[in-house]
């Protein structure tokens, strides 16, 4: 599905979210839940909580600043275990060597692990499009795929937006499910059909949620145990990474995994954290005996050097999303892509353009919440600030009513005496609109705001002119 | 065997231009780094602290565990099964199970009482898989224990093979109470070090909390998903 | 102690009896009052939605304007906290960063001035009446002031203190955004509201006057009797 999901317009996905009641109710309770969860198992659990931050911004800065020698490093330890690599820079290019493996292996069934990178790069339908059945296997992941391949609408809780109800309504659709919407009920009949499907795959698929440099190892971290599976017994495994997920070695692994779990969901580790080395050895009996890594750019170089850097420091743990107050009404869809909330807000503009994008920087208030959780320091609101500069001023993608208006402030604002004489006209100006203190229908701007709220009326005296008269009756 | 590169030079080329620089690829020195809390954390723990850790944080992971000394270990490994409603039981191939006295219940016992028991053996292939399967309890050792999180590190290799921990229906895992530390940390710098010595890694290593579980419906915990649905761990008073 | 205010363009146009209590109050603790007439706007609203260009001009009149003063001190976290960025702004630029610098190391929000660096704690106010505070998120998150309004709200006396739920969630003002998006920003200050209803308090309190136009514009348009007061005002009542 690549990034983009859906086809509405900004606004209409916005009313959409705003008047799904179940997803919103979920949402409001997925983050206060999250809120005292990621709290308890960071700055109360940890003590330090900063200097865990520090160094996690020093670990993905430093990778980031030496990003080629890194993956040439892992990229040789693969191959001195005898897995391939492939270095694609475009998603097109994922796809063909993906496609090339599976139409060598003569593959039929494929088992996936969730991984956000083979949603950036559209993998599943090409896989279908081969012919090919693919199975999602992550529980939510899982949810969405029986669904119609309904979107995701956050980066760790895939489903959040379904009630257990319309999950129970799929299962029986399409599984033939008769029991009750109970959540324990319905996962156990995901997990009688899936464990088919395990046992059945000629190649399991996964994400990597950090790449090991120096032992070419990979790290996947599940709750559920899918990923185990997905690696342990299909014959075939293709890893798909974005060029930014690794690390230096085991120690950096450590420090990110554990900043990780606990943000993104609160646990000091989760159920399952797997560290893979190349295909499985000589005797080992489960396992893979063919391992393929596909290292992913698709737009991220260009993000490499720039002002936009830090964006790339992500480890996903969507902490950002579950405080973001936008995200919290809006919900996922809102945001039109895969990576939704701030860091989504922030990336997707990069990945996906700004002509599909541009309203995201703006669906923040800069309130400044996901900068002061993000356990990798990623100004997150400065980078959606220094987008709104860069579609004003080098994309020109502004309206021209607000270039206007914002002409006028420059200068209004930067001139004394226009901004007296201004401000001293503004009482008069709004005269027509005013009604005892207060402004309910105004003019130009204030339409929007007016139609929410009040607007208190001018001053009848501004603040300077009450001081200046002050000083006038005390001196004489 | 070797594995076969594609398209690094351009991709790595195009990485070091956007940096601005030319490309390194010369072996750079480790890093130093400024910050480094991680060690700090339990540091001073012993072995008695860490084990009350470990115990407490059981009760968060739906985990059950016990403690015992080599003497008690047959009755509760025994316990547990029966609790968890007898054979069939897989197990590793590991000499271990025998120095810690376990022959006369894996060898004698329990086939006696036709609770069948499979030790992995990888000169059967795929039969180890599908005994994994279909079993009810799957036998473990951890290597490095967590005390902070209440996990366990399995290292697989072709005695130990990794669906033990994942296919049956519940999990018992035998915790040498000497393989206790506080965190993560220790494990990944014990890790760093094999591989530092030896060159190698295990294919497979697994650092596993509890059963596994999955919050992605309604954001209820349903506990057993894909892996165990139940888990006990007993320790083991190895010193 | 001299102390030049920087009203803010809000306050100045919109909020007048929030600059009258905070210049009486600082008065009443000793300080000797300035008001530049040169002042203008901080430059925040245009700077915010990307005009980075035109919002420069109003910020180096604003960085001429207070370059005399000892210490410059604002009735709004977010307007200070937007001096306090200004050396950012200007970073690289030989002649504005270092002034900019200089501005921002002397710049105080107003209750920030009080506990910091006037060292009073207790302002000496009475206030009767259920209250409840506000914590916008310039101020707290950005400004780093969290403590000071809780310290100076906590010693006034006959005033009793609810704390607010979800009292770190943004009010859903946010500069253009309120107006931009405004279908966002009414469900987000529609939960502060129901958040302060929750609280049963007949006074909302805060250090923002943005923000506060934003709740009580809201609660006015929906017939709350909850009333808004800034900070200042609770502080210098008597």
């Amino acid at each position: 599905m690549a990034i983009k999901i859906g086809t509405e317009q900004f606004t209409e996905r916005v009313d959409n979210g705003i008047h799904d009641d179940f997803m919103r109710g979920a949402v409001a309770s997925a983050q206060d839940g999250m809120s005292m969860k990621r709290k308890a198992a960071t700055t109360e659990d940890l003590g330090n909580w900063e200097e865990w931050r520090n160094h996690g911004e020093e670990i993905r800065q430093h990778v980031l600043k030496y990003l080629d020698y890194y993956l040439e490093q892992l990229s040789e330890n693969v191959a001195k275990l005898g897995g391939h690599v492939f270095f694609a820079q475009t998603k097109e290019e994922a796809n063909e060597y993906i496609r090339s493996v599976v139409q060598k292996k003569k593959a039929k069934k494929i088992v996936k692990s969730k991984s956000m990178m083979t949603e950036e790069i559209s993998l599943n339908p090409m896989l279908e499009e081969e012919g090919c059945e693919v199975v999602e296997t992550d529980l939510g992941e899982y949810i969405l795929q029986l669904d119609e391949h309904d979107p995701p609408s956050h980066i760790v809780a895939p489903a959040l937006h379904k009630n257990r109800e319309q999950v129970r309504l799929v299962f029986e659709k399409k599984l033939g499910y008769t029991k009750s919407s109970n959540p324990e009920e319905l996962a156990y009949q995901a997990r009688v059909t899936l464990r088919k499907k395990f046992l059945a795959a000629d190649i399991g698929i996964t994400g990597c949620n950090f790449a090991v440099a120096e032992t070419g190892s990979f790290c996947l971290v599940t709750n559920e145990g899918n990923a185990d599976l997905v690696t342990a017994l299909p014959k075939t495994q293709i890893t798909v990474m974005g060029m930014e997920r690794l690390v230096p070695t085991f120690e950096e692994m450590e420090v990110l995994v554990s900043m990780l779990t606990r943000n993104a969901v609160g646990q000091k580790l989760t159920s399952y954290i797997t560290v893979l080395t190349g295909p499985k050895e000589e005797l080992d009996v489960d396992g893979p005996e063919e391992f393929h890594l596909v290292i992913v750019d698709n737009g991220r170089s260009n993000i490499l050097g720039g002002e936009f850097q830090s964006v790339l420091q992500c480890i996903r743990c969507a902490a950002c999303i579950n405080v973001c107050p936008v995200y919290r009404h809006i919900g996922g869809h809102s945001y039109g892509s895969i990576y939704p909330g701030p860091i989504g807000a922030v990336l997707t503009p990069l990945l996906g353009g700004y002509d599909e994008y541009k309203e995201l920087p703006y669906a923040s208030t800069l309130c400044g919440a996901c900068t002061e959780v993000c356990p990798v320091k990623i100004p997150l609101h400065n980078l959606l600030h220094k987008h709104r500069e860069v579609i004003v001023e080098k994309e020109g993608k502004a309206p021209v009513s607000e270039k206007l208006l914002m002409k006028a402030f420059g200068l209004g604002a930067a001139s004394p005496t226009l901004y007296k004489i201004g401000s001293k006209i503004v009482p008069a100006a709004m005269s027509p609109f005013i009604s005892g203190d207060k402004i309910s229908k105004g003019p130009g701007l204030l339409k929007a705001w007016t139609e929410i709220r009040d607007f208190p009326a001018p001053n009848k005296e501004r603040l300077r002119d009450w001081f200046k008269n002050r000083e006038k009756g005390e001196k004489s | 065997m070797i594995g076969t590169i594609y398209n690094r030079d351009k991709f790595l080329n195009q990485i070091a231009s956007r940096l601005n620089r030319p490309r390194i690829s010369a072996p750079m020195e480790r890093t130093k780094w400024k910050y480094e809390p991680q060690y700090e954390i339990y540091k001073d723990a012993d072995q008695y602290e860490l084990l009350e850790m470990l115990k407490e944080h059981c009760k968060k992971i739906h985990t059950e565990i016990f403690t015992v000394d080599l003497a008690g270990l047959p009755e509760v490994v025994n316990e547990v099964v029966s609790e968890y409603g007898g054979g069939p039981v897989v197990t590793w191939k590991d000499e271990r199970f025998s120095k810690w006295g376990l022959d006369s219940l894996m060898k004698e016992k329990w086939p006696s009482e036709n609770v069948d028991v499979f030790e992995w053996d990888y000169t059967l292939w795929e039969e180890n898989v599908h005994q994994a399967e279909h079993a009810n309890v799957g036998i473990t050792i951890s290597e490095i224990t967590l005390a902070e999180s209440g996990t366990v590190v399995l290292f697989s290799d072709k005695d130990r093979g990794r669906t033990v921990s994942f296919l049956p229906k519940t999990s018992i895992i035998l915790i040498p109470k000497s393989s206790l530390v506080p965190r993560m940390t220790q494990a990944a710098v014990k890790m760093r070090e094999m591989y530092q010595n030896t060159g190698h890694v295990s294919s497979c290593i697994n650092f596993i909390t509890g059963p596994s579980n999955s919050a992605d419906i309604e954001l209820n915990l349903v506990v057993g998903v894909h892996g165990p649905i139940k888990a006990t761990y007993i320790v083991i008073n190895d010193i | 102690m001299k102390v030049t205010i920087f009203a803010t363009c809000m306050v100045d146009m919109f909020q007048g009896n929030v600059g009258k209590a905070a210049v009486e109050l600082l008065e009443r603790l000793g300080c000797e009052i300035e008001f530049p007439e040169s002042q203008v706007c901080c430059g925040q609203p245009a700077y915010n939605s990307g005009y980075v260009k035109e919002s420069k001009e109003a910020m180096k009149r604003m960085i001429e304007t207070f370059s005399d003063a000892e210490y410059v001190v604002s009735p709004s976290g977010s307007c200070a906290f937007m001096f306090n960025e200004y050396p950012h702004i200007f970073a690289g630029d030989p002649v504005w960063e270092i002034k900019a610098q200089t501005l921002a190391e002397k710049t105080y929000e107003l209750t920030q001035f009080i506990v910091e660096v006037l060292k009073i704690e207790d302002v000496g106010a009475s206030f009767e009446g259920n209250v409840t505070y506000h914590t916008s998120c310039h101020m707290t998150r950005l400004l780093g002031v969290k403590e000071p309004p809780m310290i100076l709200l906590q010693n006034v006396k006959g005033l009793k203190f609810t704390e607010l739920p979800g009292k770190e969630q943004c009010c859903g003002f946010g500069g253009t955004f309120a107006v931009k998006m405004a279908q966002i920003s009414e469900q987000m200050v529609d939960e502060k509201v129901r958040h302060v209803e929750e609280t049963g308090v007949d006074y909302l309190v805060g250090a923002d006057a943005a923000c506060l136009m934003n709740i009580g514009g809201r609660m006015e348009r929906l017939g709350k009797p909850v009333k808004v007061l800034h900070i200042a005002e609770v502080l210098n009542s008597h």
